[in-house]
């Protein structure tokens, strides 16, 4: 093993590598291959395939077998709007020297020296004459987009980008890059004090080695703003092979992360176009290169006939001087691998003629494994013992606001049996980008082709689970419809100390929100994990509620462990449409509801009672009220906790504010005064649409709030003016001071008649009081009873009371219900 | 194979090509070396803007800023968006570390402006103006007074009311989101036009003032979200639209008396007792802007529209500029606000044939969050109000109180761009290089205009490139007359001016320019 590691920096070492080659090049670097084979940390077969298709050797020598289908390169349609045509030159003259680890093979390596320099030319000029323009990215609502945003780019923000959203998970981060520093973890702090020797002997070689990083090469040569950020914005576009995963970066943050690979350059903002002039004579001989070299095996291009094919892979050996690899052969592209590559490629092939003979399928197991050995997955996710977050790399992954939740919780989640915890489905989501349930990362989990998103998550599946279906929630938990609320107290005594529930949480909480919870993971891992954490996930910081499978808490559902993680199941599956757990309740509530302790707290909102212009009032002593501004009546009363404001305060769609205590009530309809017309002495204004405030001419004018907290609503009505001050006076009772103020102060003064209540039918209650059929019962001051009529419309009974108003006039209303 | 000869004929085109000498390599020029940013509060939720859970960061005052004043050399006053009203005393000081902040009110429903007039604060609520004041002096608000109420609210969320500004005569200005999507209850708090169809809120899509006296009244109408009021330096008043249905773009209208914009729901209260407008039996829809200008004589076009992407992608706060130059050397310009793009923009406006016409030019980017209020500062700095819930913006942070101070250093940038019979006329900041400037290929003009639809937005449309025949130089160096043949009324008119330099050799901080040429001045 230990032979092997200088092995390492191989890409970066001079391999003499036969006769021919003499000049130093590098080799082809290959993430997976690179961390992995060199090590011997994957099987010999398995690292030679991975050349296979990364190298994209199937690209001119097909093989049946659907995983080794060639990485290929980039589409170049359009390449010269994207590269730079002298870096195209020399690239294609030398590709190892200006492009360190390039899986492109040298295809003009047979040429003479003097040749190769034009063959390079044709070939860049060609490519530099093919134009397409950037596609146009739409800006909305949710995604702007600043004019010539390429332009902008700010190198200082690039940087921080480029060392949190993900970059450095493969590339190499800048050495002066400082992170926030994080506490280490036990077993780093372990690590830390080994030697070499130590690590290898406790089996920690693989965990602890530096692992290498993807080089960038000159990207300032090679690309121009504009370029490298549609690039980065959206990789797939050109690179169909998915290897640079797309970091789902808005556009200035792209702008920002190429200003800063691009710092050293110059700003020139197209590379070619209408800069640099060909004669058709050129560009036409490196269009005739372009298919005779059989780039078009790899390099899409409109108008490109289809690609020339070679020997199957099948009839391929390494025996005979004629290869792509070894010494450089007339007509043929050259790889220019060191002999470890070398030998595990052979190696490869020989299995390969062994096995195509058989027609073994692979199975779900070795899909997988070698789906994410070339896509990289496990630079971030370790896997069966391999791969995560490099020991030199971690730094690099912080949290939101540098909270300290641990490794667990900083890094990208291990994949180890993922095909059991996860349910398939969700999983494709995640790979799609569209199933991010890590907010407090700044890491973020790229977005994979369609290709890729379509098996991973099926291969994952079947190489973890040993059946072939996996056990439904009803397999596992059997009839939970009963159980949600015990599961929610049970949610209360452990798992809302870690988890928020549908963004809510106590109070410094980060984590993983556990609101549906049930579409991500399978119920059988749900229920074992929950019985048995550290099973599951070793050294996890999950703790467990179930100490040799026995439940803690006797009191819920006889104690009994099953029916306990049934039961939180249970609550967490609808989880959206129940009740939080009691404590997080009650910690929203502290940032939320509104509860009156000293003075009266006034909110004024949206409410179903009260209408559009609700005024709500909560007391101290616990009885509360809705006042409509629009109709200028007193709406309703509640008693016990007030409202929440969050809907009101930070909710873009307004929702209306529910009350959120008991004994709720609605007043009759209407405004609180009314002048009859005497003369006629019909009462026609006792007719529904005159207790419309605005047909009947109120005209609220606001509110004074006093000393005491206490508002006093003001409003106008003909020639008076009202003050309406109501409060609580005891339980389900609240007491309502009308002053009345005549401003012309005419003679003779008039009577306005106080509806005092309404309802479908309506019964004395005590000397001065009615009540009506939902309960309400209201009394006026004893010298005013006797004046009051009783007056029965279609629409139910009016109770009115007269009220000669000479300049001013107070009356006391009591409510009760 | 490709044969040898070719491959040598091919070098031998290599030698021989010419390569054209590289494009001038601009620096780009830093915004941040002219206007600085400093920030007095912000602040970022761990919440996404469009989260339906959305909560405010754990520490510190939830600055959403919605309506911002300054009251005095040390303090200024906000609205939140969640309804308080609270004074921040040492704002300007640098750094802000000793900010103080007091809740001056609270119970305001998404209060969305705010203006200190008289010994009171004013501030539009979604259901009422209110005048607000501290009566015995304890420093928090005791008078909460409706000075105006009556238009309709649904209860859908986008209906809100903006303001208030004020004008020369002391009217109070405030406009009123069109409803979108009404459904359910909400339709029972609507009005309809009889003829047109259309169902509204009363005074929905439509700007309205408060006279000293109490009383609303509605002044113009085809508002779609209005979320910018300010006074030029005459004290007219304008606002900002934003792109949607029947609104191509975001644009600065001049609100005057009978006015017609561009949002045709607004129309379901043209029958309202008030209503200065009547008698729309048809809408004129599915044109071009030119087109519809034609067919629908009560459309008045905007003075400004702000290309989407290029000036913004939603126009926010409108802010004139009235230091006299402690801003830099746009006096008496009018700045607007941009939500999406985090950023500013700067407008010229003149005047032809009686009407209001001018040039919108990109200002200030990266601010921390969405722009919504900006208010100027006695020292000339500008405050920035920001917030990006519900919706969504470029910056890092959800939102706060930010701060634009001019460096004392003059940007070289087209200041004013003037519409003249055969062309423009530009104003520099500073000389330009005379031979860049007379250069008829410095500057690139096309023309285009937008469709008049119901659907959300439009293209550009019948785009043109023109060609500059002639450019002169005034003697100073600051002004370049260009001329142009072809210039089309009622087309917006783009200018790139990325090859003129200054007499010392800086390209434009912001080379481009788009005109809206309603009229050709004769």
């Amino acid at each position: 093993m230990r032979s092997f590691t200088w092995w390492q920096f191989a890409w970066l070492v001079v391999v003499l590598n036969g006769p021919v080659v003499a000049q130093s090049v590098a080799v082809p670097f290959v993430a997976g291959f690179e961390r992995f084979a060199r090590h011997r940390d994957v099987d010999e077969a398995v690292a030679g395939r991975l050349l296979l298709s990364e190298l994209s050797c199937t690209a001119c020598h097909t093989s049946n077998s659907n995983d080794l289908k060639p990485k290929l390169g980039p589409r170049l349609d359009g390449a010269g709007s994207r590269f730079r045509h002298n870096w195209l030159a020399e690239f294609l003259t030398a590709p190892q020297q200006a492009k360190p680890g390039t899986t492109m093979p040298d295809v003009l390596a047979s040429l003479p020296e003097a040749e190769r320099g034009a063959a390079a030319h044709a070939l860049a000029a060609f490519l530099s004459s093919l134009h397409e323009p950037f596609p146009d990215i739409k800006g909305t609502g949710a995604r702007g987009v600043p004019f010539e945003f390429w332009k902008q780019g700010d190198a200082d923000q690039g940087r921080r980008l480029y060392h949190q959203v993900g970059c450095v998970a493969c590339h190499k981060p800048d050495d002066d890059y400082e992170t926030v520093e994080t506490k280490p973890s036990p077993l780093d702090q372990l690590i830390e004090q080994l030697d070499e020797d130590e690590l290898r002997e406790l089996g920690l070689s693989a965990a602890t080695r530096r692992v290498p990083s993807v080089p960038h090469g000159n990207l300032v040569a090679k690309y121009s703003p504009q370029s490298l950020t549609y690039f980065l914005l959206d990789p797939h576009r050109t690179r169909a092979g998915g290897r640079m995963p797309n970091l789902k970066l808005g556009v200035v943050e792209a702008a920002d992360i190429a200003a800063w690979l691009l710092k050293d350059g110059g700003s020139e903002i197209v590379p070619n176009k209408q800069q640099l002039t060909f004669s058709e004579d050129v560009i036409q001989t490196g269009r005739q290169l372009f298919r005779e070299l059989g780039c078009s095996n790899c390099h899409s291009v409109n108008g490109v006939a289809a690609p020339k094919m070679s020997k199957p892979l099948v009839d391929l050996t390494m025996a005979t001087p004629r290869s792509c690899v070894g010494s450089v052969q007339a007509g043929l592209p050259h790889f220019p691998l060191d002999s470890f590559q070398a030998e595990t490629l052979k190696s490869a092939l020989k299995e390969n003629r062994e096995n195509d003979s058989n027609q073994r399928d692979p199975l779900p197991k070795q899909q997988s494994e070698f789906a994410m050995l070339k896509l990289n997955c496990l630079a971030c996710h370790e896997r069966d013992g391999k791969g995560g977050v490099g020991r030199y790399r971690r730094p690099y992954f912080e949290t939101v606001g540098h909270v300290d939740i641990g490794d667990e919780g900083r890094l990208p989640p291990p994949l180890t049996a993922v095909g059991q915890k996860l349910q398939p489905g969700w999983l494709t989501r995640v790979l799609k980008g569209t199933g991010d349930v890590r907010p407090h990362l700044r890491i973020r989990m790229p977005l994979f082709t369609d290709d890729q998103v379509k098996s991973l998550p099926t291969w994952l599946a079947q190489a973890d689970q040993e059946s072939r279906k996996s056990a439904s929630g009803k397999d596992v938990f059997g009839d939970v419809s009963k159980l949600a609320e015990d599961g929610r107290q049970l949610l209360d005594t452990g798992c809302v100390q870690c988890h928020p529930l549908r963004g809510d949480a106590l109070p410094g909480v980060v984590g993983t929100d556990l609101e549906g919870i049930a579409a991500r993971v399978q119920p059988q891992w749900f229920h074992d994990f929950l019985l048995d954490p550290g099973k599951l996930k070793p050294r996890t910081r999950m703790p467990t509620f179930f100490p040799n499978g026995k439940s803690q808490n006797p009191a819920i559902l006889d104690g009994n462990a099953d029916r306990q993680v049934a039961a939180m199941w249970a609550y967490l599956k609808n989880a959206d449409r129940l009740e939080l757990p009691p404590k997080i309740q009650k910690a929203r509530s502290q940032s939320y509801e509104l509860i009156p302790k000293d003075r009266p707290i006034v909110l004024r909102t949206f409410m179903k009672e009260a209408g559009t212009h609700a005024i709500a009032v909560g007391f101290p002593e616990q009885v509360h009220f809705a006042f409509d501004a629009e109709q200028v009546r007193l709406a309703a009363a509640w008693q016990g906790r007030f409202l929440d404001a969050q809907g009101t305060w930070f909710v873009r769609f307004a929702p209306p504010a529910d009350p959120l205590g008991e004994e709720q009530v609605s007043f009759p309809p209407g405004v609180p005064f009314v002048l009859l017309n005497e003369s006629s002495g019909k009462g026609n204004e006792l007719s529904e649409p005159n207790f419309d405030a605005k047909k009947a001419g109120y005209r609220f004018q606001g509110y004074r709030v006093d000393k005491s907290g206490v508002p006093t609503f003001l409003y106008r009505y003909g020639r008076f003016d009202i003050e309406d001050r109501i409060r609580p006076d005891a339980d389900r009772t609240l007491v309502r001071r009308l002053s009345i103020t005549d401003r012309t102060r005419e003679e003779p003064p008039a009577t306005l008649w106080l509806r005092g209540h309404f309802g479908k039918s309506l019964k004395h209650d005590g000397p001065f009081a009615y009540t009506n059929d939902v309960g309400v019962s209201i009394s006026v001051p004893k010298g005013l009873k006797h004046a009051g009529k009783m007056e029965t419309r279609e629409a139910g009974t009016h109770w009115i009371v007269p009220l000669k108003v000479e300049q001013k006039e107070m009356i006391e209303v009591r409510y009760q219900w | 194979m490709v044969n040898r000869n070719t491959l040598l004929a091919a070098l031998f085109c290599w030698l021989m090509t010419v390569v054209a000498a590289n494009a001038v390599a601009d620096d780009f020029a830093d915004e941040n070396d002219y206007y600085r940013l400093v920030s007095v509060d912000v602040a970022e939720t761990s919440t996404s803007s469009r989260a339906k859970n959305w909560k405010p960061a754990p520490d510190g005052l939830a600055l959403e800023v919605s309506g911002l004043t300054v009251l005095d050399d040390r303090r200024v006053a906000v609205a939140i968006r969640k309804g308080e009203i609270w004074i921040l005393d040492g704002v300007y000081d640098e750094p802000p570390k000793d900010v103080t902040y007091r809740r001056f009110a609270s119970a305001l429903h998404e209060p969305l402006g705010l203006l200190k007039h008289g010994d009171a604060f004013y501030t539009a609520q979604r259901s009422e103006l209110t005048r607000i004041r501290d009566t015995d002096g304890n420093g928090e608000a005791d008078e909460y007074l409706t000075v105006a109420k009556g238009w309709g609210v649904t209860g859908g969320y986008h209906e809100y009311a903006y303001g208030p500004k004020l004008d020369r005569d002391g009217n109070l200005w405030l406009t009123l989101n069109i409803g979108m999507g009404l459904k359910g209850a909400e339709l029972d708090r609507t009005i309809k036009d009889p003829i047109l169809g259309y169902r509204q809120g009363r005074w929905r899509g439509w700007g309205m003032k408060v006279s000293p006296d109490g009383e609303l009244v509605p002044v113009c109408a085809g508002m779609r979200s209005p979320s910018g009021i300010g006074a030029n330096a005459e004290g007219d008043m304008f606002y900002t639209d934003q792109q949607g249905n029947w609104v191509a773009t975001n644009s600065l209208h001049h609100m005057r008396e009978g006015a017609f914009f561009h949002h045709v729901e607004a129309l379901a209260s043209m029958n309202e007792e008030g209503s200065p407008i009547r008698n729309v039996k048809k809408v004129a829809g599915g044109l071009s802007y030119p087109e519809a200008m034609k067919q629908f004589p009560q459309l008045r076009p905007p003075a400004v529209w702000f290309p989407y992407k290029k000036a913004g992608q939603s126009a926010t706060d409108i802010m004139l500029d009235e230091s006299d130059g402690q801003f830099g050397p746009f006096a008496g310009q009018l700045f607007i606000g941009e939500f999406t793009q985090a950023a500013m923009h700067r407008v010229f406006l003149e005047k032809v044939d009686g009407e209001y016409q001018g040039a919108c030019f990109p200002f200030r980017s990266r601010f921390a969050s969405a722009v919504l209020r900006m208010a100027q500062g006695t020292d000339g700095s500008v405050f920035v109000g920001l917030t990006n819930r519900g919706w969504s913006s470029l910056g890092t942070a959800s939102y706060g109180l930010q701060r634009l101070v001019w460096t004392g250093k003059v940007p070289f940038e087209i200041q004013e761009m003037r519409a003249m019979p055969d062309g423009f006329e530009l104003v520099f900041t500073k000389p330009v290089d005379r031979q860049s400037a007379m250069e008829t290929s410095s500057c690139e003009v096309s023309s285009h205009t937008y469709l008049y639809h119901s659907t959300y937005g439009s293209d550009e449309i019948q785009k043109q490139n023109l060609t500059v025949k002639n450019a002169t130089v005034s003697e100073d160096g600051l002004r370049v007359r260009l001329h142009i043949d072809g210039l089309r009324d009622l087309f917006v008119h783009e200018l790139v001016a990325s090859k003129i330099r200054s007499h010392n050799g800086e390209p434009l901080l912001h080379p481009h320019a788009w005109y809206t040429l309603n009229r050709i001045p004769k």
